[in-house]
Formats: structure tokens, C-alpha cells, sequence
């Protein structure tokens, strides 16, 4: 269990009432995914980076299965990070940027590359193991990433507007990919303004207001 | 595409070939009267006479060397930076490696030779250490070291601005999925430096290899002389023209081939310092910046404080030793307002041909006539590689029979500071000259904003700050200048720079020491006064409606 109690944030460099003081409270089952909407500014990336580790909350607690996030660097938290762009490095080739999810430090073992070569063909990404991210569509360079995560094993899916821009059929390929993450016992967290998307994937959603996370019913 | 009023307009083409005719017609012109004068050059002589090849081989090998210790060591500087975003002191490490980019050489100097000449403060500790006379600030070493303290900042910061345009999200991915060193030297920090390394490197050598105040102050005699001063020494003492004309055109011939191999390995990288800004709030956690690095980071960055803090720091304690001299310096005021002068009228020549060059180049590009428009963005930096020595006698020798003594010397000046500045100039004002994107410009055009007000309401307010730094750029680059200067300045009538360096040559420690401090304050301000005047917001007109609201509200 994801469990997030008064996560709170303030932005300093803030005009008053410019930014509200964010208190964010929440509680996510492994495997459920939790939609989060809200318009710009209202806080969606903000409570994403709390999560992730980018930014240091002013008080608060966020805990997996009881062990305390907070006090753990963002690579040891268990959790990846899928970004609207800029998921892959450029000049690496895709298979290692897939890599990336496994050895930190580059060095394959020739079982991890067994891994991403069938993870590649797996996701209907075969023959382009050795093509730069420049050369993928957009659909493409997002089931990468996704299928980083899914090797690298995440505890926790953190999904900030990763679908935007792209086709329906795309869509529906990468849905699948996260429903296979959530199959596996993670928990996703899913900033999106599209209905389908949420409709697809979300099994609870909350708005962003003042600061708040508030259920939507 | 360019928008239907741009294409309409047949000013920047006409003003961007007037500056191009001149900037190129004065600095071919210089050097073609340097020729023409001289007769005969025999390059022969820089390998027959021994004193020219070991001139030569002196100003390859200490450009050389402070290349390879400037850009080399400003690598671990610059990753250290970047990996600690937040430490105490880092912002007056920043300050102090901007203000070393603008700092007059003669400041620079005089600060050097305050902490590590032979009765400097490093002294004691380098005569405990070696157990000999502190001597190292003078030849070989001390030129390197002067070379370093300039141009490591500058590395280091266009490095540190490089590795800052890395996507957010991916120092994100690279702290989520625990990067390991090497692998973030891989992925993220060597394709950031890369495309930087071969023109920042051609920029500093150059700036070494032609450097003439530094050599002129610590060089100390033949052995450590380099082309620059004895083209000095040729045209000031001996009026030797043919050997002025032998030694600009090697220097030329050097430093454009090199110039030529650095444009030759592709990308265009910034080559001007921004604004040091800090990375988005709260933590930043590089897996990297735990462990060994933390000591190694300190390190360097210890050493860069080391190197860079105690020169400045004593420009500003001298120079308030020196305070009570102030009222009574009778040749320093009339030199600082001479200095001004000559610095205000150099800054806007220069902005004015930075200008007309970029919207001739804009023009042309929009026309996908894109060799005309790099031709015309090359002339204006062509100054580079001709040394300002040779652009300012070329140039006498082709007014002499008109330009008298005095004013018009100093007028000259004035035009040679410009040019030197114009390649800085245009560095800072290129990128946002367009002022507008192209769907601005349609959009724009549709709602009928042209002429002035598109001008004043959509165009200056993005224009307004580069032109700001520019100017001071420029302006602080004539302040400082002493190559031009020293040929054509009048000794009773000496500009800042000038009146140091005579005080400086004739032991006036309390003296030098003001003069250095008022230089010092007059660059301050200028960067200061500019900066303030542009961040302003702009005046845009009054909205009555939301006045008349406000005022009901309140009553």
C-alpha cells in the first residue's frame, strides 16, 4: 500500500496567493491506479516530484508496504517517472536505453540483454533494438519507456501525461503496457486531462483543488 | 517563413552590406596597408632568425599550455558545479567567475601580482613550501598562470550553461534510475561538452595567443615575448613595418586555420556566458554526488575559489587603502572620464554594426539565401583573428595623411574598440534579435500591429535585455582596452588602463591601486545600471478600465 499523509510543499519564490500550500493525503493498493486531474498550476506536478523525490516536502509522510520513502534517494524508492517527452537519451541506442533500467551503470550481463531484446519484441518494437530515439515516432519512444519501467520492476508508476499527442491506436498499445505494470503489483498514479485515458485506466479519480487532492465520485 | 511586412522591408539588407562593407573594408583595409607599406615580407625570417622562431615557438607553447590548463581544468570545475547546485559560496563563485570574464586585464594583474608576486601574499606560504624567493609570477608560469585565472572561468561557465541545457527530465530519469558516474558521463554531461570543446578551445587559444597585456606585464624580456608584443615593439620602437606585416600575417594565418578546423567539427554552441541560473527548486539528487565525489568536488572547487577570490579581493582592499589618494589624484578623473567617453561611444558602434549585421543575415535567411547570410554573420567576426595592433596601424597608415594628433588618435581608438567588441556584441544580441517567431509575426501581422507599436510593445521588450549586456560587454571590453591605446594614446593624456600601467611601471603602488579600484567600480556599474534599467517591466498603456475598477473597489 502507497499510503500519503499531509504531504505538504510551499513554494518559495511565490507571489502570496499566487500558489496555494500543498497538502496532499492519499492511499493507493498495489496494483490500483489513481487518476489525477486538475488545471494547470493546480499542483499535479508538483505532488508528482514529492513522490518521485524531486522536490523536499516541508512535512508530512509518504510510506510503501509501511517503509518510509521519504528518507530514501529517488533511485532506491522503487519508483519511475514517465514524462510527457525527454524519456530517452538521445544518443543512445533504444536498447540501452532500456538498459538503463537494469545496470545504472551500463554493464549488461548477457541475461539482461536476453531481457530487452524479448521485451523489445514483446511490445511490438522488434528490429528497432539498435535505433537512436530520434528515429522512433512518438508512440514508439513512450513503449520504451514504459517498457523500462516494467523491466526495471517498479514498485510504483508515476505517469505524467505520457499519452498526450498521440494516436488512439498508440494509445490503446501503451494502455496495455501499464495494465501488464499493474498486473505485476504496481501502483500507478496517472496525470492526464483525457477522459479516455482515464476511463481506460483509472480505478479511482481525484481532483487537484486548492492544494487538495478531492475524490471525484 | 518570414511574415508579408518583414519581406516588405528593404532596410536590413541595405543597412547589414553598409556594415559589411566596412567591418571587412577597414579590416582587409589595415591589413592591406600593412602589406603595402611594408614592400617586402620575407617569411623566411621566422625560422632563419633565431630570436623570431623562439618569439614563435614561445607563443605557440604558452598558448598551448594555457589552452589545455584552462579548458582541461575547467571540466572538473564546471561537472563539480553541476552536480551541487546548492552549497554555500556558490553564488559569489559565480559572481566572482562572471566578474573575471569582464575584469580589464590590467585589474586581473594587479591583483595577481597583489597575491603572488614576490611580496604577495602567497609569498610566505610559497617560501615555506619551496624554501626559495617567490618568483614564479614572472615568464613562463606567471603568464599561464594570469591565462588560467582568466580563461578557466569562462570555460568553466559556457561549460556549466551547456550541461544546464540537458531537458530537465532527464537529470529527473537519470537521479529515478540511479545513474551511475560513468554513465551519467556517457548520457547526459560528455554529449552536453562535446559539441562545445573545439570552438571554446579555438576562443581561448586565441585569446592566449594574442593575448598583449598579460605577456607585456609578466613576460619579462626575449625569452618570454610572443608575437603580439614584438608586433608592438616593431611598430611603436623600431617603425620596422615589413616585420609588423611578417608577424600579423603569421598570427592571422595561425589562428584563422585554427578558427577554420573548429567551425570544420560542427555545432554552433553559445560562445557567451548567460545569466547563472539556478535549477528549478527543492532536492536534486544525483546518485554521483555521494562519496568520493564529494571530496574530489571540493577539491576543485576550493581551487577554483583559490585562484579566482584572492586576486579580487585585492583590487578592493588596495583600492580602499588607496581611497584617501582619490581627491587628490589630479590625472585620474580626467582619465576615468576619458576612459567613459571613448568606452560609451565603442559599446553603441558596436551594438549599432551588431544590429545591421543580424538583420542583414536575418533578412537574407528568410530568403534561404543562407551563404550570403553566413558570409555576412562571418565578416562581422573576422575581427578575431586580425590582431587589433594590426586593425589600428593599418588604419592609421590609411588616414595618416588626414588624422592630426590628439582627438583623432583617440577617435581611432574608439573605432578599433568597436570592431574588437563587435564579435562579442553579436554573440549576445543573435539569439534574440528575430524578436518575434514567425507565428508571432503572422500573428501579428493579422491584427495590423506594425511599425512602431509592433516595435515598442512585442519586439524591444524581448530585445532590450541582450542589448543591455551587449552594450556593457562592449563597453567594458574598450574600458579595459590597452593594446590600441598603448600605440596611440598620448602619455599626458592616458586613458584608465594607460594610467595604471605607467603607475604600476613606476612602483606608484597607492596610486594604481585607486585607479585599479575605480576601473573596477566603473565595470560594476556598468553591468549593474543596465541590468537594472532593462529588468524593469515595460511601461505597456494604462489600462483605465482596470483603474476606474480598482478605484471603485476601494472607495
Amino acid at each position: 500500500m502507497l499510503e500519503c499523509r499531509d504531504l505538504s510543499f510551499h513554494y518559495d519564490r511565490c507571489e502570496p496567493g499566487e500558489m496555494p500550500d500543498f497538502h496532499f493525503s492519499f492511499r493507493l493498493a498495489p496494483g490500483e491506479c489513481l487518476s489525477v486531474e486538475g488545471p494547470s498550476g493546480s499542483g499535479k506536478s508538483t505532488l508528482l516530484g514529492l513522490l518521485a523525490g524531486f522536490l523536499e516536502p516541508a512535512g508530512g509522510t509518504l510510506a510503501w508496504q509501511g517503509q518510509d520513502l521519504l528518507a530514501l534517494p529517488p533511485w532506491e524508492r522503487g519508483i519511475t517517472t514517465v514524462f510527457q517527452e525527454h524519456n530517452l537519451f538521445d544518443q543512445l541506442p533504444v536498447w540501452l536505453n532500456v538498459g538503463l533500467g537494469l545496470a545504472p551503470d551500463m554493464k549488461l550481463t548477457r541475461d539482461q540483454q536476453t531481457r530487452i531484446r524479448s521485451g523489445l519484441a514483446e511490445v511490438g518494437l522488434e528490429g528497432l533494438h539498435d535505433r537512436l530515439p530520434g528515429e522512433l515516432s512518438g508512440g514508439q519512444r513512450q513503449r520504451v519507456a514504459l517498457l523500462r519501467a516494467l523491466l526495471r520492476g517498479s514498485r510504483i508508476l508515476l505517469l505524467d501525461e505520457p499519452f498526450s499527442g498521440l494516436d488512439e491506436t498508440t494509445r490503446g498499445g501503451l494502455w496495455a503496457l501499464v495494465r501488464r505494470q499493474r498486473a505485476a503489483g504496481a501502483a500507478v498514479v496517472l496525470v492526464s486531462h483525457d477522459r479516455d485515458d482515464i476511463e481506460a485506466l483509472a480505478d479511482r479519480r481525484c481532483r487537484l483543488e486548492g492544494g487538495r487532492l478531492v475524490p471525484i465520485a | 517563413m518570414a511574415s508579408r511586412w518583414a519581406t516588405l522591408s528593404r532596410w536590413p539588407p541595405g543597412l547589414g552590406l553598409a556594415a559589411l562593407t566596412a567591418v571587412v573594408g577597414l579590416g582587409l583595409g589595415s591589413l592591406g596597408a600593412l602589406l603595402w607599406q611594408a614592400r617586402v615580407v620575407q617569411p623566411a625570417m621566422l625560422w632563419q632568425e633565431p630570436w623570431l622562431a623562439a618569439v614563435l615557438r614561445f607563443t605557440v607553447w604558452q598558448a598551448t599550455l594555457s589552452t589545455l590548463l584552462a579548458v582541461g581544468l575547467a571540466v572538473p570545475v564546471a561537472l563539480a558545479l553541476a552536480r551541487r547546485p546548492r552549497f554555500p559560496g556558490r553564488a559569489v563563485l559565480l559572481r566572482a567567475m562572471e566578474l573575471s570574464l569582464v575584469l580589464p586585464t590590467l585589474i586581473g594583474l594587479f591583483g595577481l601580482v597583489a597575491v603572488h608576486g614576490r611580496r604577495g601574499w602567497a609569498a610566505p606560504l610559497w617560501e615555506w613550501l619551496v624554501g626559495a624567493e617567490s618568483g614564479y609570477l614572472y615568464g613562463l608560469s606567471g603568464i599561464v598562470l594570469a591565462h588560467v585565472f582568466y580563461n578557466l572561468p569562462l570555460s568553466a561557465r559556457l561549460m556549466l550553461q551547456s550541461l544546464e541545457t540537458a531537458p530537465a527530465a532527464h537529470w529527473r530519469l537519470a537521479s529515478q534510475l540511479g545513474l551511475t558516474r560513468t554513465t551519467l558521463w556517457r548520457t547526459l554531461e560528455w554529449p552536453r561538452l562535446k559539441p562545445l570543446l573545439p570552438r571554446l578551445s579555438a576562443l581561448v587559444f586565441t585569446l592566449c595567443f594574442t593575448s598583449f597585456a598579460i605577456v607585456m606585464t609578466l613576460g619579462g624580456g626575449p625569452r618570454s615575448s610572443t608575437l603580439e608584443v614584438a608586433l608592438y615593439q616593431a611598430l611603436k620602437f623600431d617603425h620596422d613595418l615589413a616585420l609588423a606585416a611578417l608577424l600579423a600575417l603569421t598570427q592571422l594565418v595561425i589562428c584563422l586555420s585554427l578558427w577554420l578546423l573548429a567551425l570544420s567539427r560542427g555545432g554552433t554552441p553559445s560562445l557567451v556566458v548567460g545569466s547563472a541560473a539556478l535549477p528549478a527548486g527543492g532536492r536534486w539528487h544525483r546518485r554521483d554526488g555521494v562519496g568520493v565525489s564529494r571530496l574530489t568536488d571540493a577539491v576543485w572547487l576550493t581551487a577554483l575559489a583559490a585562484l579566482l577570490l584572492p586576486p579580487l579581493v585585492a583590487v578592493v582592499l588596495a583600492g580602499l587603502t588607496g581611497l584617501p589618494d582619490l581627491p587628490r589624484s589630479g590625472s585620474l578623473w580626467p582619465a576615468a572620464a576619458r576612459s567613459l567617453v571613448m568606452a560609451l561611444g565603442a559599446g553603441a558602434g558596436a551594438l549599432l554594426l551588431a544590429m545591421a549585421l543580424l538583420a542583414g543575415s536575418r533578412w537574407l535567411r528568410a530568403r534561404r539565401r543562407a551563404w550570403a547570410a553566413l558570409l555576412m554573420e562571418g565578416g562581422g567576426q573576422l575581427i578575431l583573428v586580425i590582431p587589433s595592433l594590426v586593425l589600428g596601424t593599418g588604419l592609421f597608415l590609411l588616414l595618416r595623411p588626414t588624422l592630426g594628433s590628439g582627438w583623432q588618435g583617440y577617435a581611432l581608438v574608439v573605432l578599433v574598440n568597436a570592431l574588437m567588441a563587435l564579435p562579442f556584441a553579436m554573440q549576445v544580441v543573435r539569439g534574440a534579435l528575430p524578436g518575434l517567431s514567425a507565428p508571432e509575426e503572422r500573428l501579428a501581422d493579422q491584427f495590423g500591429i506594425r511599425g512602431w507599436a509592433r516595435l515598442r510593445w512585442l519586439v524591444w521588450p524581448r530585445l532590450r535585455r541582450p542589448l543591455a549586456l551587449a552594450l556593457a560587454y562592449a563597453m567594458t571590453l574598450s574600458l579595459g582596452d590597452f593594446s590600441v591605446i598603448a600605440l596611440f594614446g598620448s602619455p599626458s593624456a592616458p586613458t584608465l588602463p594607460m594610467l595604471l600601467y605607467q603607475q604600476l611601471g613606476g612602483y606608484r603602488w597607492q596610486g594604481a591601486a585607486a585607479t585599479a579600484l575605480v576601473l573596477l567600480t566603473l565595470v560594476v556599474l556598468i553591468f549593474a545600471l543596465l541590468g537594472w534599467l532593462t529588468r524593469r517591466p515595460p511601461r505597456y498603456p494604462c489600462n483605465h478600465n482596470a483603474r476606474e475598477e480598482r478605484h471603485a473597489r476601494v472607495s
